[in-house]
């Protein structure tokens, strides 16, 4: 192993993926297509990141997300003033701040491009299936609107293990109802054909997904945590389509070719990290600080989420089993029993808990996790404080005190003199 | 404030304790969406888990400091030994804290039963029939553990004495529709109070008492101004005697801890766990269940039968789910008529003074 490296002067810039100019294009195309729906007749359903893209897809409707909206503002640095009219409005400072800078923008009627911002939607469609605010921030833009909305409920347990055939039925039944909803209120016509096709697609773009992601098991990890963030939009928005299908063969190509020839994802891996759980929009940068001292992300459960094998010649059952298997439905038990598997097969050195404020959610149980996973495997670990939307909340000298403070913990745990 | 509702309140470890040593098991659990009719029916004394406003001193190590206060203070409580009476914890699947809770409390408190209960977010027929068939899961398990069976007869048993003790709180309530009202708003949070944590039929026979020898008419004290208090939870009875010591005579409420929870009533009949689904489900909701109207319903009707002049609308910070309906509460009261105090609380740390400038405030704009 090399010796330890010296702080760098520059800060580091990891080379993008080829597969990232591909990723630009189907950007521009969907918000062109967003753009223009109207004029195309297809009718702009706004959805939670856990509702079933595909039944908006089989309608051939364009699916909106207000959560990857405020993430994209975050990024364009205009969510601090969009949070700040929100909270002006009377909306509680703390609240989820997708939601918070999603109704800045609409307040404001201004967008991430320094545009007007979206249109209204047609459709609003809120799942319970990921957390209890999902559907009262969407209660809140249906009042704002005045447009239909369609709340399917999912009355899973969280300290399960196997999952119970009636949860199951339960949350079939509501996704039937609420296709027949969506037919209801756009006037097209149902078509169960059409929505196999697109859970066949979803299931391609799936299956794909996972195999990038077993394939950053690989020593060296061949991608960044940051291609991994931005290289999930397909996964999320397009996940239906066939483009997102080229899309990841494209990038399992690129991946694989850079995992045969031991191509790693920074210079020089010296420690390998998993990421708990949002990225920071506003700051995509810190991951690559990590990188100055060889901390590389090997794995994560974010995108787990938005991957999930169906079958579609059993459409809503297949879809009901679907999106009640992701990582929500494990009490912090089932998580860290999660994160244990993958840090065996990611050759784990430590974990960095990103304590998200405004999402109680999922920051809630990293206290435990990580308790657990140093308990039970000794695994390092370290937690900021931060919003992954509004970046008044971030101390940038204390988070990078104490990423040196950590790493200089791995270094002499995985490096001893 | 003297009164053996807030006493028994005041006592209620103690009192869980003396129940212990007489040999009978205790089961813990939160929200109003917990049968708790089956719990009883097991021969098990279901008490409602109940924060504090002592500081934090071993949450913080499971817990992140936004998360709200008061289901932090419960935990907290249970990790100082204060819950050691619990034979068992039941978590229904309410809002994201009592989603994130179960395995925290399961890991660390170790409770030799425990349930996280999934509840579903609607109340359609298929809803009701989803929360039956848990009802029946639910109950197998009780069997199991309490070793006594649950027939359709113990179980309607045990919704009589619910159904008994929910109309005896609501005919308390109800004294306060008159322009003198025997009992003052600090005496019916008490009366609530003490309902969560004593068994249903001795708090029954407490109200019994009570009724059959009511205090007479007070005279409106100083021309006391008529509010609701609305909003979710809060155990602070120095609150309650802030908004009196203002001026303020809190007529109604719609807390989780009051007509949320006592108005209700459960069918008994021949399919005992539908009616609790039905019962529990159809009752005014959780801001975490959908659709959320039915609870600006209940309010609206609950300001104007009760005649209040305000609402002070006390929400927990951190709250997401009742935060998100907060300015719609408010603007739709204000449309109906009712000014509204808006109050973020915590019952750690309350400060006193600041609160009572507020009530002053609102309660001199409504005279």
């Amino acid at each position: 192993m090399e010796n330890k490296q010296e702080k760098p002067t520059a800060p580091f810039k990891p080379a993008r993926l080829a597969t990232s100019a591909a990723l630009g294009i189907l950007n521009e195309n969907y918000y062109n297509a967003l753009a223009s729906a109207k004029a195309d007749g297809k009718p702009v359903i706004w959805i939670t990141s856990m509702a079933p893209i595909e039944l908006i897809y089989a309608f051939d409707g364009i699916p909106f997300f207000p959560e990857n909206y405020a993430a994209l503002c975050s990024s364009r640095k205009v969510a601090a003033e969009f949070c700040e009219t929100a909270e002006g409005s009377g909306m509680s400072q703390g609240l989820c701040s997708y939601a918070l800078c999603m109704f800045g923008s609409i307040f404001e009627k201004r967008g991430a491009f320094g545009d007007e911002g979206v249109d209204e939607p047609d459709i609003l469609l809120a799942t319970e299936g990921a957390c209890a605010t999902h559907p009262k921030w969407w209660e809140a833009m249906q009042r704002h609107f005045n447009c239909p909305l369609i709340i399917i409920d999912a009355a899973y347990t969280v300290d399960g293990e196997t999952l119970p055939e009636h949860h199951k039925s339960y949350l079939a039944a509501e996704l039937e109802k609420a296709a027949y909803k969506i037919e209801e209120y756009t006037g097209k016509k149902f078509d169960i054909d059409r929505l196999r096709e697109v859970v066949s697609l979803s299931d391609q773009a799936s299956e794909l997904w996972d195999d990038i992601d077993d394939m950053r098991a690989a020593v060296p990890t061949p991608i960044t945590q940051i291609d991994v963030f931005t290289c999930l939009f397909a996964l999320v928005t397009l996940r239906g389509t066939k483009e997102a299908v080229e899309f990841y063969q494209q990038l399992r190509d690129e991946v694989k070719e850079r995992v045969d020839n031991g191509v790693g994802s920074i210079p020089n891996e010296r420690f390998r990290l998993i990421w708990d759980l949002f990225p920071i929009y506003h700051n995509m940068r810190l991951l690559n600080y990590f990188a100055e001292f060889g901390g590389a992300f090997v794995t994560d459960l974010y995108g787990n989420a938005f991957s999930g094998r169906v079958d579609s010649s059993d459409p809503f059952n297949s879809l009901a089993e679907r999106y009640l298997s992701f990582f929500m439905r494990s009490a912090s038990w089932g998580k860290s029993e999660l994160y244990k598997k993958r840090i065996e097969k990611y050759h784990v050195d430590g974990i960095v808990f990103h304590s998200n404020r405004c999402c109680r959610c999922f920051s809630a149980e990293q206290p435990e996790i990580s308790q657990i996973l140093r308990e039970e495997l000794r695994l390092p670990s370290m937690t900021f404080e931060a919003d992954m939307v509004d970046p008044r909340v971030f101390d940038d000298a204390q988070v990078k005190a104490r990423i040196e403070t950590f790493i200089e913990m791995l270094e002499s745990r995985k490096y001893p003199k | 404030m003297e009164s053996e509702f807030y006493d028994a309140y005041s006592k209620r470890h103690e009192l869980a304790e003396g129940w212990k040593q007489a040999g009978k098991r205790i089961i813990g659990y939160f929200c109003n969406y917990t049968p708790e009719e089956l719990i009883h029916a097991a021969g098990i004394i279901p008490v409602r888990l109940r924060g504090s406003s002592e500081n934090i001193a071993l949450a913080d190590a499971h817990l992140p400091t936004f998360c709200c206060s008061f289901i932090r203070s419960c935990l907290d409580q249970a990790l100082r030994g204060r819950y050691s009476y619990l034979d068992g914890v039941v978590i229904p699947k309410t809002c994201d804290m009592t989603r994130c809770l179960p395995g925290i409390w399961k890991r660390n408190m170790k409770p030799s039963y425990f349930r996280a209960l999934p509840v579903p977010g609607k109340s359609t027929d298929e809803a009701v029939d989803f929360f039956a068939h848990e009802m029946a899961l639910f109950k197998e398990s009780l069997e199991e553990y309490s070793g006594h069976k649950i027939d359709d007869e113990s179980l309607n048993k045990a919704i009589k004495v619910y159904n008994e003790n929910r109309a005896l709180v609501q005919e308390v309530h109800k004294l306060a529709l008159s322009d003198t009202p025997p009992l003052s708003g600090n005496e019916v949070f008490a009366i609530m109070l003490s309902g969560l944590i004593l068994p249903k039929d001795e708090h029954s026979a407490m109200l019994r008492k009570l009724l059959d020898n009511l205090p007479p008419a007070k005279e409106t004290a100083d021309g006391a101004v008529r509010l609701m208090i609305a909003g979710n939870t809060f155990e602070n009875m120095e609150l309650m005697q802030a908004i009196e010591e203002c001026g303020g005579n809190v007529v109604i409420d719609d807390l989780d801890i009051g007509t949320r929870y006592y108005w209700n009533h459960i069918e008994e009949g021949s399919e005992p766990l539908k009616a609790l689904a039905a019962g529990y489900l159809r009752r005014v909701p959780c801001p975490c269940k959908h659709p959320t109207q039915p609870r600006l319903e209940h309010m609206l009707k609950l300001a104007k039968d009760y005649r209040v002049k305000g609402v002070i609308l006390i929400n927990q910070k951190y709250c997401d789910t009742h935060l998100y309906d907060r300015p719609w509460l408010e603007s739709s009261l204000q449309q109906a008529g009712f000014p509204v105090l808006l109050v973020d609380h915590s019952d750690i740390g309350w400060v006193g003074g600041k609160f009572k400038t507020m009530v002053r405030a609102f309660i001199e704009m409504l005279e």
